[in-house]
């Protein structure tokens, strides 16, 4: 597995970049979903994967962005383009005011609370709070995506939409790994107890990747808002963070790892449509063998430039 | 008045059985530190398992003798299923990350709910009527003898699984490992078998728990698992996970606090609610009601 690390970037790009040029509008939808659920689950690799914490709720930061999107141009009429902001912002403020009293929980118990969250989330917007969530049909409707004028009904436009959102996600992580809080995050989920015996303040750096992850899944749901010009409470239930919590660990919180996750759980079931009733069947079976035959991830993390030689035992990074 | 006291009768019958599953999360859990995920849906696939016994094996009888055998076959099925599941999903990744087992769990979770839709399709079923409709009116109060089954039959399951941990040598062993696995092995318990055994009570107490569903609610959906699933873990960690009286007293705490928002606030609500609790509850005491505050190892 080892070539598999040395992910060919450029040639990935490329490949996305003339994509949906060469698909129809079926495949080009499937193509979004991709786009738009690898930004999902890196945004949750950022908080689960990088950080450690075991948050089981990432689909209510990325429902809260959709969601935020949709009110602002269905209720007030702010264009699409004017909502990205705050499709940021109220996740990503969320994201710090509920992590801010939980990230002290061990592991299995923050498990649980952010599945709460996410659960009362989806009960809120079923139950319409404040009348503008459309209960449990949702709000749909939307405009589509216009810049400077220029309306960009097109699938293949809100395919560069999401493909710039993922380059961004990609250049962030990208940023984060190198940089001082990345550092501080990996040590974290390394051993909490050095991290903080050797002066970082473990709890700022926590509710640091929850404000970080969350603000990413939200500008991920505001591209979900405008690929079906709806969103609705199914879109967004546990049940999906039980996907990107998965997609994570089974690809190995590594950005090849984690595409490859995306393309097997949301692609290749488009592929084989025939088997959908086994889908998860199947699917289940894989999560098992993968992780007894890779328990650190199908292409494992890898972490700075540390000589091999310096590394003890192989377990580094993980 | 009659709202409350009609709420109280349903609280603890619900609760009775989210004691009961409840329990097989927190065993597991106190020995193995591992969130069982497929136990919900092993709860699940216990009432379908009854369901074929009853149509197939029994003939539709529900003669005592024919309804204690329904229970008795779905608890040694699903015994069995628990212990290839232990084989399969948990037993090789005891050395792995943590979060391997977690993934692993949430595999086989997938594994079995997906297995008893394509047995038994994805459309709901009826669970047979095996105990007969009898109410009884107690001024303004109806009580049906499935909810005086349902809460006589858990209380006494529950108070044997209280004897056996607490009086015999086996319990003893299993309270052993689950206070230090290497310290039991060293003791010479086989650990190996202590998981083996929890699996089995656990699964049993889940199946029993299952046919209760079913004899409760009647309608039964192979996705039912992680509604019921997730309710029971919520009762064992109220409780305190890993603790055994703790998971009967979280139990009958939710079953009562669900029944009561049902009753006084709005049912469209009790999920909300409930989880509002466990996260405050959480918050202020992290170790449930009945855990103890243990530093984490280093």
């Amino acid at each position: 597995m080892k070539e598999l690390q040395k992910f060919p970037y450029p040639i990935f790009f490329a490949v996305m970049a003339v994509l949906p040029h060469l698909l129809n509008d079926r495949w080009q939808a499937v193509a979004i979903t991709f786009l738009i659920f690898a930004v999902v689950a890196l945004s949750q690799d950022i908080i689960l994967g990088k950080s450690g914490m075991f948050n089981m709720g990432q689909a209510l930061f990325f429902g809260m962005g959709a969601y935020t999107t949709a009110i602002l141009n269905n209720e007030y009429g702010w264009s699409i383009v004017a909502t990205i902001p705050l499709a940021i912002l109220i996740p990503a403020l969320f994201g710090i005011l509920l992590a801010g009293p939980i990230v002290h929980l061990r592991g299995d118990y923050l498990l649980v609370v952010t599945i709460g969250f996410n659960i009362v989330f989806v009960q809120v917007l079923q139950n319409n709070l404040g009348g503008v969530t459309g209960g449990p049909n949702g709000i749909f409707g939307l405009d589509s995506l216009s810049i400077f004028g220029y309306d960009l009904m097109s699938q293949i436009s809100v395919y560069y939409f999401a493909f710039i959102v993922l380059l961004l996600t990609l250049w962030v992580m990208h940023n984060l790994a190198g940089s001082k809080p990345g550092r501080a995050l990996h040590y974290l989920r390394e051993d909490q107890l050095a991290a903080e015996s050797i002066g970082i303040n473990t709890r700022v750096y926590k509710i640091f990747a929850f404000g970080l992850g969350a603000g990413i899944a939200g500008l991920a749901g505001t591209v979900f808002a405008v690929q079906y010009s709806a969103v609705s409470p199914e879109a967004f239930e546990f049940i999906q963070s039980v996907l990107f919590f998965s997609i994570v660990l089974v690809g190995g919180s590594s950005v090849p790892g984690i595409l490859l996750g995306v393309f097997v759980m949301f692609v290749l079931p488009e592929i084989f449509r025939e088997f959908a009733t086994w889908r998860y069947f199947i699917f289940g079976f894989a999560m098992i063998a993968a992780m007894i035959l890779r328990p650190r991830g199908i292409v494992p993390a890898t972490f700075g430039k540390i000589p091999k030689f310096l590394i003890k035992g192989g377990s580094h990074g993980a | 008045m009659d709202i409350f006291l009609q709420q109280l009768a349903n609280g603890l019958t619900i609760g009775s059985m989210f004691a009961l599953v409840a329990l097989g999360y927190t065993m597991v859990y106190g020995v193995m530190k591992l969130i069982n995920f497929a136990h919900g849906d092993m709860v699940a696939a216990s009432a379908f398992v009854g369901l074929t016994i009853y149509t197939q094996v029994m003939g539709q009888a529900t003669s005592l003798f024919a309804v204690i055998a329904i229970f008795l076959l779905s608890a040694i099925t699903m015994a069995v299923i628990g212990i290839i599941l232990e084989r399969v999903a948990y037993r090789p990744l005891r050395e792995a990350p943590r979060l391997s087992a977690v993934v692993s769990a949430l595999g086989a979770s997938l594994v079995i709910q997906n297995g008893i839709m394509l047995i038994w399709g994805p459309r709901m079923r009826i669970f047979p009527e095996l105990v007969p409709q009898v109410y009884w009116d107690l001024g303004g109060v109806v009580i049906s003898l499935i909810q005086v089954i349902i809460l006589v039959l858990s209380l006494v399951l529950m108070l044997a699984l209280y004897l056996f941990v607490e009086k015999t040598r086996m319990g003893a062993a299993v309270r052993a490992a689950s206070i230090d696995q290497d310290a039991a092995r060293l003791m010479g318990i086989n650990v190996n078998n202590i998981i083996a055994l929890i699996f089995i009570i656990g699964s049993s107490l889940g199946a029993v728990g299952g046919l209760f569903i079913g004899l409760y609610y009647r309608g039964i959906t192979f996705n039912m698992g992680w509604q019921y699933g997730l309710y029971a873990f919520i009762a064992a960690i109220l409780g305190g996970i890993g603790n055994i009286p703790g998971a009967m007293l979280g139990g009958m705490l939710l079953g009562l606090f669900n029944a009561f928002i049902a009753g006084y606030v709005s049912s469209t609500w009790a999920d909300a609610f409930t989880f509002i609790l466990l996260i405050l509850i959480l918050i202020v005491r992290p170790t449930g009601i009945l855990g103890e505050r243990v530093a984490e190892k280093v």
